[in-house]
Formats: structure tokens, sequence, C-alpha cells
């Protein structure tokens, strides 16, 4: 009773809080440092719910992630040096682009199950990494893309003095959390629908989900590409917003740490992927000072993303939220069904005026 | 009598072993047709074939479509599903982690429509077809006499329970045929008269029902016709009286030499 009591109050907080940190940039002194590292969390908020559909909704493997961000981000980079586009265009690209590698790569291996589709996606991550490495007429190789502007938002045509250019971590960061907002509703949306109930019947029993008449192929590839677009933009937003990209930044590392995340906050649960995502990225950067203070190289992190992994596979299996279909249990038509049935209203119908003796 | 569908020398072969071997019957509308045999007989690879699981090796499944007869080998089982075979199966598989009513609404998806942009713009035909869903699903529930469980997990029903369920999942895809692969198995006698009385109200809708069972009581009391298979083959057809009489089926089940003990 006590610890429900604590979370009812620690629930009644949350709004609170959600303030105090969305009013962080407006607060005297803040620091650029942490409003740097509350950007880098919601940008690893939106990935990890890209992620979160493919081995949380579908019940997938997914080890590849960050190839599709990677994808997004030099599809941003590219556009914006060499086109000039605005942000606000190139965002639809990127994910269009994204969801297109995510169907040629989903349509022919998602046939596959368990650690074999695990493994082609791996696979995948590595090859983009190669690509984005060795292709150099295209991406100049590991020297990276230095100098890609800043996001601008270009409304002179309403007012002539409303050109906004997104310098400074404030606009950004308010900007990253619109993105984890929209991604978060959409994400809901699809959760409690025809969709999302068709990839939890994948994820709970695919040979049952056929017979429901649910195409597996088909739902799995939606899924893919949907993950590999949300992925795309996460990566489009990351360009624009790092002004600098490199291949290295889309190393395996990264699909392990958003893997983490989704896994810590619980499969399938999209709350969960967004405080798996927070916890993360802050213990991260809390190791990477403490690490160095103990003269351990930075890269030793790692090592505690796999020690949380192993402690949360021992100890809470499901992950910090382990209820699916959560969304649905919000929906207005479910409220009325719950109210109905707590009156009773089919307590008179179990079947049993059908029983007749032996 | 018209038939629904008509099994024309169904072969399965898995590497060396014949699971099935020239299987040939034919069901007709509106029958509740008991499909029997000892353990290994084939009678589960029979419903896999006719359910799109497991496509047979060789011969001829026709089923009454809109437009008449059809060959409907080799089709995926969302394909069978759409075009009116449901099933059960043996060891149940539910989808565990979510509630019931959920269950039973993912059956529905061969039967909508609402897509991607839809259910993210939640638009009025949405919204519209997640009340129809519900609608009909509670209607399944009422049926079997689960309403009142629809927001439990099905993962924490009884066992009778779960059993049911899965019949009115079946049920939710508006099956023209439905395929029963021993729903009455590890049910108390109570759950079994219930079991009785449901499968007889699905017959009355005009549901046709292929049932394999062991319980030889239930099937001699709601079957017309039987079939039996032993080693994968068609051993046997008729009626109850008839079947227990059949000195091959005696053989089947007890061995030979116990039809003249």
């Amino acid at each position: 009773m006590m610890g429900r009591a604590m979370v009812a109050q620690a629930k009644r907080l949350l709004p609170v809080a959600g303030v105090l940190l969305l009013t962080y940039p407006l607060w005297p002194g803040a620091s650029e440092y942490v409003l740097h590292v509350m950007t880098l969390a919601l940008v690893y908020m939106v990935l990890a719910m890209g992620l979160n559909i493919v081995p949380g909704f579908c019940g997938l493997l997914d080890l590849g992630y960050v190839g599709f961000y990677g994808i997004g981000a030099y599809t941003a980079g590219l556009l914006t040096i060499h086109y000039d586009l605005s942000f606000w265009v190139i965002v639809p690209l990127a994910a269009l682009n994204g969801a297109l590698w995510g169907a040629l790569l989903g349509a022919p291996t998602l046939r596959l199950t368990g650690d074999y589709f695990a493994i082609v996606t791996f696979g995948f991550s590595e090859l983009v990494v190669l690509f984005l490495t060795n292709e150099i007429w295209l991406t100049r190789g590991p020297l990276g893309l230095p100098g890609i502007a800043p996001i601008t938002l270009n409304l002179s045509w309403l007012h002539p003095q409303w050109y906004f250019e997104f310098y400074g971590k404030a606009p950004n960061f308010y900007l990253a959390a619109l993105l984890v907002a929209g991604v978060y509703f959409v994400m809901t949306r699809l959760e409690d629908s025809r969709l999302g109930r068709a990839w939890y019947a994948i994820r709970e029993d695919p040979l049952a989900a056929a017979c429901c008449g649910v195409d597996i192929l088909r739902y799995k590839v939606i899924a893919f590409a949907i993950s590999a677009a949300i992925g795309a933009m996460g990566g489009c937003f990351y360009a624009r917003w790092s002004m600098f990209l490199s291949p290295d930044m889309f190393k395996f590392w990264e699909s392990f740490l958003v893997l983490c995340m989704v896994v810590l906050g619980g499969l399938g649960n999209i709350k969960g992927a967004l405080v798996g995502a927070a916890i993360l990225v802050c213990l991260g950067e809390l190791l990477r000072e403490g690490l160095g203070a103990v003269g351990l190289p930075p890269e030793t992190r790692f090592m505690a993303y796999g020690l949380i992994m192993v402690l949360i596979m021992r100890f809470r299996p499901a992950g910090l939220f382990p209820a699916i279909a959560a969304s649905g249990r919000a929906n207005p038509l479910l409220a009325a069904l719950s109210r109905r049935i707590a009156a009773g209203d089919f307590a008179g119908d179990r079947g049993d005026n059908r029983d007749t003796p032996a | 009598m018209t038939p629904l569908l008509e099994l024309d020398r169904i072969s399965k072969r898995f590497g060396g072993l014949h699971a099935l071997a020239d299987v040939s019957f034919t069901v007709a509308c509106g029958e509740i047709l008991g499909l029997i045999g000892p353990n290994g007989a084939g009678k589960t690879t029979l419903f896999n074939c006719i359910s799109g699981l497991h496509p047979p090796s060789s011969g001829t499944i026709l089923y009454a479509g809109s437009g008449g007869l059809m060959r409907i080998n080799g089709r995926k089982p969302e394909q069978m599903t759409a075009l009116g075979i449901a099933r059960t199966f043996q060891n149940i598989r539910l989808f565990n982690s979510l509630t019931v009513l959920d269950n039973v609404r993912i059956a529905r998806h061969c039967r909508t429509h609402a897509n991607f942009v839809r259910a993210v713009l939640r638009t009025r035909f949405q919204r519209a077809e997640e009340q129809a869903i519900v609608e009909a699903a509670m209607e399944r529930l009422r049926f079997v006499g689960l309403a009142h469980h629809a927001l439990a997990d099905a993962g924490n029903l009884a066992y009778g329970d779960q059993r049911r369920l899965e019949i009115a999942r079946a049920l939710a895809t508006e099956p023209r045929l439905l395929l029963l692969d021993e729903p009455a198995a590890g049910m108390n006698p109570r759950e079994t008269r219930r079991l009785v009385d449901l499968i007889q109200a699905i017959v009355a809708t005009g549901v046709t029902v292929i049932l394999i069972e062991h319980d030889m009581k239930l099937v001699m009391s709601i079957c017309r016709r039987l079939v039996v298979l032993d080693h994968g083959t068609h051993i046997a057809e008729g009626p109850p009286a008839a079947i227990r009489e059949n000195p091959r089926v005696i053989e089947a089940y007890l061995g030979r030499g116990a039809v003249h003990a």
C-alpha cells in the first residue's frame, strides 16, 4: 500500500517535473552543458521510440537500428550542404529515405526469425558505416561532413522580421521536445489501432496471428519501415543540430545503446522507451565524468551498459514498465466498456444459460 | 447436400515421413464432422493443410467460395482466414499478455481496413470502425460467455475459459468453416457440457464445424458423421454407430486381434 501511495504521489508530481524541465532553458544561470545533455536525451527518446516498434511491438531483435539513424543524418547533411534545403523539407525526405531502406532491407530478410534476423540487421548497420567511410566522393569518408547549416525557420512571407535561426541551445532543445511529442503522439495512436494490434499479435504468437488473418511479413515490413523512418528523422535533427557528421558516430555501439534503453524501459512500452532513454543518456554523462576521474577511458562506460542489461534480465526481465498495449487502455471506448462490466451488464451472460444437465 | 470443402487425395510428407497419404473426403455445408483417430494419425496435420500453415505436398483442396468450388491449395493462413476458414489449436495459442478483448479484436483484422494514416489521424472512419470492432468482439465474447472477463489478461483465464476464448477469437473472423482441434482436452465434465452446447450453438448460426476430439462420448453425441484417420490414411467414414462397429477402426485404436477378442 505504501508503495502504491508513493507511486500515486510521484504521478501527481510528474507534470510539475515536466514543466520544470521544459522551462529549464529560461532559468537564469541555466547551464549550456545540461541543456546539451537534455537535448541529446530527447534525440535518444526519438530513437528509442522508433526502435521500440521492432523488438517491442513485433518481438524481432533489431541490432542495426543505427544504420537508419546514419542514413537519416547523412541524407540531411548532404541535402543541406549541396542543395541548401530547409530543415522542414528535409525531415520528410529523410524519413522517406529511411523508410525506403527499411523496406528494402526488411522485405527479403524479415522471413528470417530470431537470431538470424538480428545478424542481418547487424550486418546492415556495419554496411552503412563502411559505405559512409569509403564512398569518399559522396560522404568525404572519415573526414566527415563539417559545416552543416543550422536549422532555420523562414516565415518572412508572413512578416518580414520572422526569420529565425536555431543557433544556441534553447531553440534546438524546444525543437527536439516538439519532435519527441510528435513521435510520441504518432506512436500512441498506432499502438491503439488495428496496426498496433497486428504487431502485438505477431510478437505474442506469429502462427496464431496468421490464423487471425494478419499478413505477418507485410506487417513486419511496415513496422520496420516506420521504425527506420523515425530513426532517420532522429538522425536528420541530429545532423542539423550538431552541424558535423562522421561515420564513427554511427557505430554498432549506438544500436546497442538504444536497444538498452528500450529493454530498460520495457519492451513494447512507449513511456518506458522515454524513461529508458533519459536514464541511460544521463548515466552516460555521469560515467563519462566519473570514469575519467578514476583514470579509465570513457569507452569503459559500455561495460556499465552491459552490466545494466545483465541486471535487468536477472531482476526485472520485462523492464521498468512491463505493460504492453498500454495506450489502448485509455481509449474512451474501453473506458465505456469497463464501466459496463463494473455495472454488471454482462453478469447474467456467463454462458450458464446454455448449461444443460447431462 | 452442398459441399463446402472437398479434399481430394491430400498427401503431406515431412522428409521421409508420410504424415498424410491420399486422404479424400467431403464436408457438407452446415454439418459437424468429427475427425478421429489415434495419436499421430495426422488429424492436426490435416488441419494445418486446410488452414494454410503447411500446404499439402500433393492433392487438391476445393472450397466453395463466392464463385463455386475453387482450388485453395498453397494459400497462406491469412488468405484462408479471409476466405472464411478459422481454427483453434490443440495446444492453446492465445496472445497471453494481451487482454481477452484484444485477442478477439485482433481476429477482426481481416474484416476491417483502417490503415496507418487513418490510425494516426484517427479519422471518423477509423473511430467508427474501432467502435464496430469492439462491438463485434463483445458479441463473440458474450456468445461464448466471457464478456465479463473482457478486460482481463488472456493468460490469466482459467483453462476452460482459454479454450472458449480461442473459439471466440476464431468466430470473430466470421468463418464459414471452423476447425476445432481437441477443444475439450483437459476440460472437466461440466466444462465439456458447456462446450457441447457452445458447438451446437455455433452450428445453429450456420457455421460448418470439423471437430478433432478424443472424447468419444462428446464426438458420438454431436457429430452425425465421422471420418477416421490412422497412420495418415483415411480408414473409415460414416455415422457414429457404424464407426463404432467398424473392425478397422477398432483395430486402429486397440490393435490387431482386438476385433475378435
